[in-house]
């Protein structure tokens, strides 16, 4: 679905951003693309909407070349949330704003209406199609900015720092709403410095640090590279640190979230047929 | 941080009066070329003082508005000979000889005007601006803190333009045709929630000057700016060149 | 202690909304607190940092009415400028709170609105900078910096004016996890070896709960629970009606602690999980 093969960008003023990186995202995937601020993950962002063209190396997505493709082109394949939605909401109503996507690429009358309709419900805005979206909160301003964006028809979801700035239950809505997208087929990259969120919702990560692909894998596989994330000023989720060093004596599993180590740990404790008893189904 | 250039060093004011020169010249001559020849001084200052990269992107967009400006008064004006008509069949779109020439001045004065701004940005700490607005020239607190407002986001702005340009894109919706009525179209997209994010970080910034005392009554400076011999050859080269168009 | 601020029946409507943004808000802050004070969009917390650094009702129009009082001073019929003094406040938005160019500057500002002499500025610019470990960065120009960096430097230049105390409005909300661990430690020393006062407005509850003493929830503008973090992170059903952040430490040794497998305080650290999860299983005879 995505193959980057060594790419490279050096910006006009010589900084070399991204460094020989090639990877392969696979269609349905959900993946995270994590590093700190500076790490080029916004450079290799900007790629991904053919904002950017590499320097060398190419990108394809879904079989276009990004350097060569067209910006309506891409946008039908890729579909991007980033961090704050004011940055693209300027239309009156709810339902102008998710139409703003889809009329940009062509469509007319019913089908856009159609598309409208579709995208609103799959984030839950069906209510406010008619409300003004600089009236709603930031949460809900946020889920406009991704309605407007699934109009389109994306396979592709990229996720900009979905919840920096959101508190945590808005944080928590937007990522329901990505999961529910990746089960109906959709393929989601989240690009993030926030390792819990990584650890609750992505299959695999990718790790960027000074621009180079440090690591790249499952999670459970990337998060016990302690070495790797140091170098990339990263910290594995809590519960793996809380446990190191009890995966280094092969006690506990490299689980991730803390309702998974409540398993394992009822059944260190309690044998497992008490802890079938006491955990919930 | 050492000053990068001479222009730099001068006091603010100094570079306000040059500004108000500048546009005070631009109300008085008359042709394209005297015209284009004071935007080609201002171009030039810029370079002097090392900041025309820097405020290249900034010129671009004046340049563009002055252009829509142009397009937008060129097909109002009746007078004159017919020069061409963009719809002959329908009679719709005459520009006429005259036509071109006045809005040909309109455009190239507004370009004059405003191309001063971005220089004096480049070259001036906006806070040192505010503090000699109000102490030099007593401008009321509130609008010497409505102009370092405003200043001090232009930098951000572009930054901010940058991350609308790329939701934008994300949209479908394409920034780079050639094609002028495309570009102006683009224009609505980018502008307001350019605008509305603006408003609100203006805010954040007038409660930080509030609870930090800004305002409160007189105040001392950790690097007092002075009002140096350069400054006054300066002022007064400005003022003489300006007082001279307006005899001419 | 002696009491340094006290929100007695606080209320406070924003232009003509129908809706208290604080409603008969009461709280009260001793001297060396560090308080944290959480809850979700909406729930008061940046009016309530503008009502205590007096942004309420000076500058932000409303109705109100109760009393804002700071190191005895009530905070309506003080001007903010003499406030300044008294509450140092940082916000959110690194880039929008900061007006000068570099870091001397921005530290200078407040001291030269308050007419100090160019003589005692220096050393106190110098001893702002150095309280949250910046300071060779005093000569650096503002857009060098990272966004952690940045937070700091408004830090300093509230910590200049010398307050009695440091008002922060999610001071980490655009922050990588580093940025904001950053931010934590140097409050963390602030409030320990300078016996600051801080109350911290802040949704990230994880990042925040080893370092404050108290924790004060708002919900719809009233103070819903007020206690220990160790206390609120035990109340599963509070932080799920709030919305709030549950850190996974804590909420993993919650859930022993309801299926009777652990019965100690909650751990907020991963080193304090640590410690408890080897106490647990050497008292089990694992390992």
């Amino acid at each position: 679905m995505i193959r980057a093969e060594n790419l490279s960008f050096t910006y006009p003023n010589g900084l070399q951003a991204l460094k020989d990186i090639s990877f392969h995202i696979k269609k349905g995937e959900f993946a995270a693309i994590i590093g700190r601020n500076g790490s080029g993950k916004t450079t290799l962002l900007k790629h991904f909407n053919g904002l950017l063209k590499p320097t060398s190396g190419r990108l394809l997505i879904a079989g276009l070349d990004t350097a060569r493709a067209r910006t309506a082109e891409l946008a039908r394949k890729v579909g991007f949330l980033f961090q704050n939605p004011d940055h693209q909401i300027f239309l009156p109503t709810v339902a102008q704003e998710i139409a703003f996507g889809p009329r940009n690429l062509g469509l007319k009358g019913r089908e856009i209406e159609r598309r409208v309709a579709e995208a609103a419900a799959q984030v839950g805005l069906t209510e406010y199609l008619d409300a003004s979206p600089w009236k709603l909160g930031k949460g809900l301003r946020q889920r406009v900015a991704l309605a407007s964006v699934l109009a389109m028809g994306p396979d592709i979801l990229v996720l900009d720092e979905p919840t920096t700035g959101q508190d945590y239950r808005q944080a928590r809505e937007i990522m329901a709403i990505t999961k529910a997208l990746h089960r109906k087929g959709h393929t989601i990259i989240l690009v993030t410095h926030d390792m819990e969120l990584v650890a609750r919702y992505a299959e695999k990560a990718l790790v960027l640090g000074g621009g180079r692909l440090l690591l790249q894998g499952p999670l459970t596989e990337v998060f016990s590279r302690d070495d790797v994330l140091a170098e990339a000023g990263l910290l594995p989720p809590a519960v793996l640190r809380l446990t190191a060093p009890y995966r280094k004596a092969g006690l506990i599993p490299g689980v991730l979230t803390p309702e998974d180590l409540f398993r394992e740990v009822c059944t260190i404790l309690r044998g497992e047929d008490h802890a079938a008893r006491i955990l919930p189904a | 941080m050492p000053p990068a250039s001479f222009l730099h060093n001068l006091h603010p004011l100094t570079k306000v009066v040059w500004s108000l020169a500048v546009v005070t010249a631009a109300f008085f001559l008359q042709g394209p070329l005297p015209l284009l020849l004071l935007w080609a001084s201002v171009l030039a200052v810029a370079g002097a003082g090392k900041v025309l990269r820097q405020v290249l992107p900034a010129l671009k967009g004046l340049a563009l508005l002055a252009g829509l400006f142009f397009l937008f008064q060129v097909f109002l004006i009746r007078e004159g000979n017919t020069v061409f008509t963009l719809f002959p069949a329908k009679g719709i779109g005459q520009v006429t000889d005259v036509g071109l020439y006045a809005c040909t001045v309109l455009a190239l004065r507004m370009l004059a005007m405003t191309s001063t701004i971005p220089v004096l940005l480049a070259t001036t700490n906006p806070k040192d601006m505010v503090v000699a607005f109000v102490e030099k020239l007593k401008v009321p607190y509130l609008y010497a803190f409505m102009l370092v407002t405003s200043l001090r986001f232009i930098p951000i702005l572009q930054e901010q333009l940058d991350l609308v340009l790329q939701a934008q894109r994300a949209r479908g919706r394409d920034l780079e045709g050639r094609n002028f009525i495309k570009r102006v179209k683009a224009v609505v997209p980018l502008a307001l929630p350019l605008l509305l994010v603006s408003i609100r970080r203006s805010r954040t910034l007038a409660i930080s000057l509030e609870t930090r005392g800004f305002g409160s009554g007189p105040r001392t400076h950790l690097r007092p700016l002075a009002f140096r011999p350069a400054d006054i050859a300066a002022t007064a080269a400005c003022l003489l060149l300006a007082f001279l168009v307006i005899l001419l | 202690m002696e009491t340094l601020i006290e929100v007695q029946n606080f209320t406070f409507y924003y232009g003509e909304s129908p809706v208290p943004a604080l409603a008969d808000l009461n709280l009260t802050v001793r001297r060396g607190e560090f308080v944290g004070i959480t809850g979700p969009t909406g729930a008061g917390k940046t009016t309530l940092a503008l009502a205590l650094n007096g942004v309420i009702p000076h500058f932000q129009g409303g109705r109100w009415s109760g009393r804002v009082v700071v190191a005895g001073m009530d905070t309506a019929e003080t001007p903010c400028s003499r406030l300044a003094r008294i509450i140092g406040s940082v916000f959110q938005d690194p880039e929008a709170q900061l007006v000068a160019t570099d870091v001397e500057e921005e530290v200078a500002f407040g001291l030269e609105n308050q007419a100090l002499p160019r003589e005692e500025m220096l050393p106190r610019i110098e001893e702002a900078l150095t309280m949250v470990g910046i300071r060779d960065l005093r000569h650096r120009s503002l857009k060098e910096l990272s966004g952690g960096q940045k937070q700091r430097v408004a830090i300093a230049a509230a910590l200049a004016m010398r307050p009695a105390v440091l008002v922060l409005d999610e001071p980490t909300s655009e922050l990588d996890p580093q940025g904001t661990q950053d931010v934590m430690e140097v409050l963390r020393l602030l409030n320990r070896e300078h016996h600051l006062t801080i109350v911290l407005l802040e949704q990230k509850l994880a990042a925040m709960a080893p370092y404050i003493s108290r924790l004060v929830c708002l919900h719809e503008g009233r103070v819903v629970a007020d206690a220990p973090p160790r206390e609120i992170l035990r109340r599963e059903k509070l932080l799920r009606e709030l919305g709030l952040e549950d850190p996974p430490v804590a909420a993993f040794f919650r859930q022993l602690q309801r299926a009777g497998l652990y019965s100690r305080d909650l751990p907020l650290t991963v080193e304090e999980g640590r410690e408890e999860l080897g106490r647990l299983f050497a008292k089990e005879g694992i390992l």
